[in-house]
């Protein structure tokens, strides 16, 4: 898999989040410096509280670091006003929730026609039924949020995600409400994505089996990438590294 | 737009508090204007064939913005009548003198004494209103009348104001009225105002021949104007009536804008989560607030579509209802308004849009990162727009009920439910910041039982949930309060006020009249005034005042020389610019004119003018004494009774009462309607939106019984709030009314706390409170099996 040759579709340069001020200042990320390049898959690891969710919002433009740059799609999301912000997000952004990501006053069409319609834009006749198809919902245009099953919701908040041809889709635990065959289902779909249309992708998650279809992942801990792993790495390899990370011998690791 | 409407069509139930208050409100609006609007005012029907009317000259507005006529006399009314019967296309003119007339019937004063005082008329002045002779002839001497309904040669006892009479019916008429000889007419009614013309041709033409023949001695009507020649009494009850229907509107509107207001701040606020995903696929906060925006307009457009039929069919429902009431005169119809539906819509649409606007703007601004957090605790209950909004209406209500002392009395009332709406939102806008120690402090005693403890943390993180069902219980409960409490003091201190004024132990009163008449005061052993109004010329303006006919006795020695002179008080002769001695051009109620000069200027002196009652009785032979203070034992009269000065007063004042309650009942009944529509509709959305947290509660082992006690504390908690609030804002307002009576009185006045009310209305939204936490609770526990 390359990856160092292709251009960044996200870079955090020297990415700092804290929360709280004076004494009870939380630093949920420490100077970080990361590239995404596109038409990758990464994964993002770690222990509670190690900072990955604050990683997947900062780098989305959903919340803003406290010192650093952040480069989405080439433009440095700092000074934009939440307007300009949103329209940045709406365009070139994806966004996978761990549940409940549906409107549920719309149907899985009108939900995937939605980043489309807040744009002022008129899906084009047949996108959002192929986008529909190509998660394997095309039967299912026209049923609500809650006559779907937990796996088929996920895969109707995949296609929203990519309707629009975003530079990254984050994905935040996009597993973890789902049953073991849902879930391996949905991640089919987003390694289908990089392969095929060269889409990046950034994923959080605890599961080392959902990590394993990454092309590389990033172990995060107190806010700092301590380790990392690259290439179709198995989910045992996976495990053992977050293992050794919860034990608190991340150093041993790194060198 | 389309996905405002799928989202109100998918969540209906959320949006059915802003609907429901919308559309009753609309319904109020549409309703009460319609009424408004249908209520014109409209010439008498006995105008109805004569097309140009001229009316005796005025000579300004009075105190109540009431033009203010000069009567012609008798002499000069004939002579203008017969001019003008002879221009062309006039085919004749009659003179229309007005004066009081009512049948005995088996010893008894028949038919409404109000309505008794404008029945008599000259019978030439019938052809005015297209009235003919059906049978027998018309009246030609003293004692001879002509009515509707009573066979030709009958004898009629009837009561004038010079005293009973028996007439001799002459004929029957096709009209109301007793119809006497124009000159019997003449010589019973205080001057004339008024000269009918019934034409041949074209009235317009008419019209301006007369202006012509009338010059600056009357005014010329015909066409639309001719409505302006309203009895002022009718004027005067569509007035009341005008009063009530637009406190219903001011507090309909208020209330709905509250009512939308809070619905729509929980539901946005349960709305969080979906609020946050849309942002986070890519809504600016201006698409969200848009959204919110558009929903509304659904919402409030399907709203109004519904409020305004039922206005507009309940209206003419009301017609009965309000005449009976005296709000509107006799005769009265509601017609189809359609500025007045078209209005109330608008305004129902508007208002639900300024319900939501708060609301808008807070979701808009919720940050993205809310659909992927857990979001069920609050950050902060009070916002910044929370504190601005309630200390400035704080401040602006305190500053209204502190000038209230300043204010006319006629002022006062309104001011005062302008003060109680700024107060009450304040209330509502600052009560967060009590609602914290006030739930520490009440639970409190069952801080150890699990029941306590669910209570107590459930309310201390969801503190904008209990604001929002608090809110209409304080409304509610303040208004009414504050509403018939300041009613009640004020009207202790009035009886009383008004009976300190009566010395004589004893009154002869009016019963079933609008007045004694003469012979009935003359037989009496007492003393009394005769009211009448005098137009009194001081340089070059002219203006009307009240006066009284008073016993030589009680004007005491005039100047030498003078028997005619008047009496008057401080204030009046004030206004007059008048000192003892002092000679004033006054023009009697029939017209005439005389010099009169003042004889004494007194603290007190009745209406604020006291002339000699023979010349009050001469000038004004329609005029009707109000009661006779007696010294010896009554003497029976007909349409007279004896009572106590207490109980004349207080029959005073019960008739006054009986039309605030009214007003209150009406007023309270909207409030409270609406309001126990809100705390439904509050508790609804609330409890329906925990389910998750009763399922977790059922899970950890809580029985059915357990979760209800929880939702019923919890309702309990927040009508207790809102009463605690209500109730410190309304007494806080009461304690300013009596400031401000106390101030004016110049004494101390008792605070009258309308205990029985504000318990009514407090158990009202403490049932409505529990019936809503209640059912969606046992709904569920039934669907979940």
């Amino acid at each position: 898999m390359t990856t160092a040759n292709n251009p960044p579709a996200v870079e955090l340069r020297g990415v700092t989040k804290t929360y709280g001020s004076g004494e009870r200042t939380v630093t949920a990320l420490d100077d970080l410096d990361l590239i995404f390049p596109a038409g990758t898959f990464t994964a993002v690891m770690g222990p509670s509280g190690s900072g990955k969710s604050t990683l997947l919002h900062c780098a989305a433009g959903l919340d803003r670091a406290t010192g650093g740059e952040v480069i989405i799609d080439g433009t440095p999301v700092a000074g934009l006003s939440e307007r300009v912000l949103t329209r940045l997000r709406r365009e070139r952004v994806g966004f996978v929730f761990q549940a409940f990501n549906l409107v549920a006053a719309l149907t899985a069409a009108q939900n995937v026609a939605l980043p489309l319609r807040l744009a002022g834009r008129k899906p084009a006749a047949g996108e959002v039924t192929a986008m529909l198809g190509e998660v394997g919902l095309a039967k299912r245009a026209d049923h609500r949020p809650s006559e779907l099953s937990g796996g088929q919701q996920q895969r109707v908040a995949i296609a929203r995600a990519l309707v629009t041809r975003p530079a990254v889709l984050f994905a935040d635990e996009p597993t973890g409400a789902l049953d073991a065959a849902s879930g391996r289902e949905v991640l089919r779909l987003l390694r289908a994505s990089v392969d095929r249309h060269g889409q990046t992708v950034v994923m959080v998650t605890h599961d080392p089996f959902a990590a394993a279809h990454a092309d590389r992942v990033l172990f995060l801990a107190d806010g700092r990438v301590v380790d990392f792993l690259t290439g179709p790495c198995g989910a045992q390899e996976i495990a053992l590294r977050t293992a050794r990370l919860e034990e608190g011998r991340p150093a041993e690791v790194l060198s | 737009m389309r996905l405002a409407w799928a989202m109100v069509r998918h969540r209906f139930a959320a949006f059915a508090g802003t609907f429901v208050a919308v559309a009753l409100g609309v319904a109020v609006v549409a309703g009460a204007t319609t009424i408004y609007l249908s209520s014109r005012p409209e010439a008498p029907e006995r105008y109805n064939s004569a097309p140009v009317l001229v009316r005796s000259p005025s000579v300004g507005d009075n105190a109540f913005g009431e033009p203010e006529y000069q009567s012609w006399t008798a002499g000069e009314a004939i002579r203008l009548s017969g001019e003008l019967a002879k221009l062309p296309g006039v085919t004749a003119a009659a003179v229309d003198p007005v004066f009081y007339a009512q049948r005995v019937i088996a010893g008894r004063p028949a038919g409404d004494p109000q309505d008794a005082l404008l029945a008599g008329h000259a019978w030439s002045s019938a052809a005015l209103g297209g009235y003919r002779l059906a049978a027998g002839t018309a009246p030609r001497g003293p004692g001879e009348v002509v009515v509707a309904g009573v066979a030709p040669g009958s004898r009629m006892p009837v009561l004038t104001a010079a005293g009973p009479a028996t007439w001799t019916v002459t004929g029957t008429v096709d009209g109301p009225g007793f119809y006497v000889a124009d000159r019997e007419a003449l010589r019973m009614s205080a001057g004339v105002r008024v000269i009918g013309l019934t034409v041949d041709g074209d009235a317009e033409a008419v019209a301006g021949a007369a202006r012509g023949v009338v010059g600056p001695a009357g005014e010329v009507v015909s066409g639309g104007a001719r409505d302006s020649l309203e009895p002022v009494s009718v004027t005067r009850t569509r007035w009341l009536g005008a009063q009530l229907l637009i406190a219903m509107v001011v507090l309909g509107g208020f209330v709905a804008v509250f009512v939308v207001a809070s619905t729509c701040a929980l539901g946005a606020a349960q709305r969080r989560r979906e609020i946050g995903l849309l942002r986070a696929v890519g809504a600016t906060p201006g698409q969200v607030r848009r959204l919110m925006y558009a929903e509304t307009l659904v919402i409030s457009t399907m709203a109004a579509l519904a409020g305004l039929p039922l206005g507009a069919l309940t209206a003419p429902l009301l017609t009965g209802p309000l005449v009976d009431t005296g709000l509107e005169p006799a005769g009265f119809t509601v017609t189809m308004q359609p500025a007045a539906l078209a209005g109330s819509f608008v305004l129902g649409v508007v208002v639900a849009l300024a319900g939501v606007a708060v609301a808008a703007r807070r979701a808009s601004r919720a940050p993205a990162l809310d659909a992927l957090r857990e979001a069920a605790v609050e950050r902060r209950a009070m916002t910044p727009l929370r504190w601005i909004a309630g200390a400035a209406t704080a401040a602006l209500g305190t500053l209204l009920l502190v000038t209230m002392p300043m204010m006319a009395t006629t002022d006062q009332s309104s001011a005062g439910l302008g003060a109680a709406m700024l107060l009450l939102t304040a209330a509502a806008a600052l009560a967060p910041i009590v609602i914290v120690p006030l739930v520490r402090l009440v639970t409190w005693p069952w801080r150890g039982a699990a029941t306590g403890m669910l209570v107590r943390e459930g309310t201390l993180i969801a503190v904008r949930r209990v604001a929002s069902t608090a809110a209409p219980v304080l409304l509610t409960v303040g208004f009414t309060v504050l509403l018939t409490g300041t009613v009640a003091t004020i009207d202790d201190v009035q009886g009383q006020h008004d009976a300190d004024n009566i010395p004589a132990t004893v009154v002869l009163a009016p019963d079933g009249v609008p007045g004694l008449a003469e012979t009935a005061v003359q037989a009496q052993a007492g003393t009394s005034h005769l009211p009448t109004r005098l137009l009194v010329t001081r340089g070059a303006t002219t203006a009307g005042y009240d006066a009284e006919g008073a016993p030589p006795s009680e004007l005491g020695p005039g100047p030498a020389g003078s028997s005619g002179g008047v009496v008057l008080d401080k204030t009046r002769a004030k206004d007059l610019h008048a000192s003892v001695g002092t000679t004033l051009d006054v023009r009697w109620a029939d017209g005439s004119t005389a010099a009169l000069p003042v004889r004494a200027i007194r603290a007190a002196a009745g209406a604020g003018i006291l002339v000699p009652r023979e010349l009050a009785r001469q000038h004004d032979p329609a005029a009707l004494t109000s009661a006779v203070l007696l010294n010896g034992p009554p003497v029976a009269s007909v349409g007279a009774r004896p009572m106590s000065a207490r109980d004349y007063v207080q029959i005073e004042i019960d008739e006054e009462g009986e039309l605030i309650d009214l007003f209150l009942l009406v007023l309270i009944g909207l409030t409270v309607g609406y309001t126990g529509l809100a705390v439904a509709n509050t508790l609804l959305m609330a409890t329906s939106a925990r389910r998750p947290e009763f399922r977790t509660l059922r899970l950890a082992g809580a029985t059915e019984a357990q979760i209800l006690r929880v939702t019923s504390a919890e309702a309990l908690l927040a009508v207790a709030v809102g009463t605690l609030l209500g109730a410190g804002v309304a007494v806080a307002s009461l304690s300013g009314v009596r400031a401000a009576v106390e101030a004016e009185l110049d004494r101390a006045v008792a605070l009258v706390v309308p205990w029985g009310t504000a318990a009514a209305v407090i158990a009202t939204c403490t049932v409505v409170a529990l019936a809503a936490t209640t059912l969606p609770v046992l709904r569920r526990s039934r669907s979940a099996t």
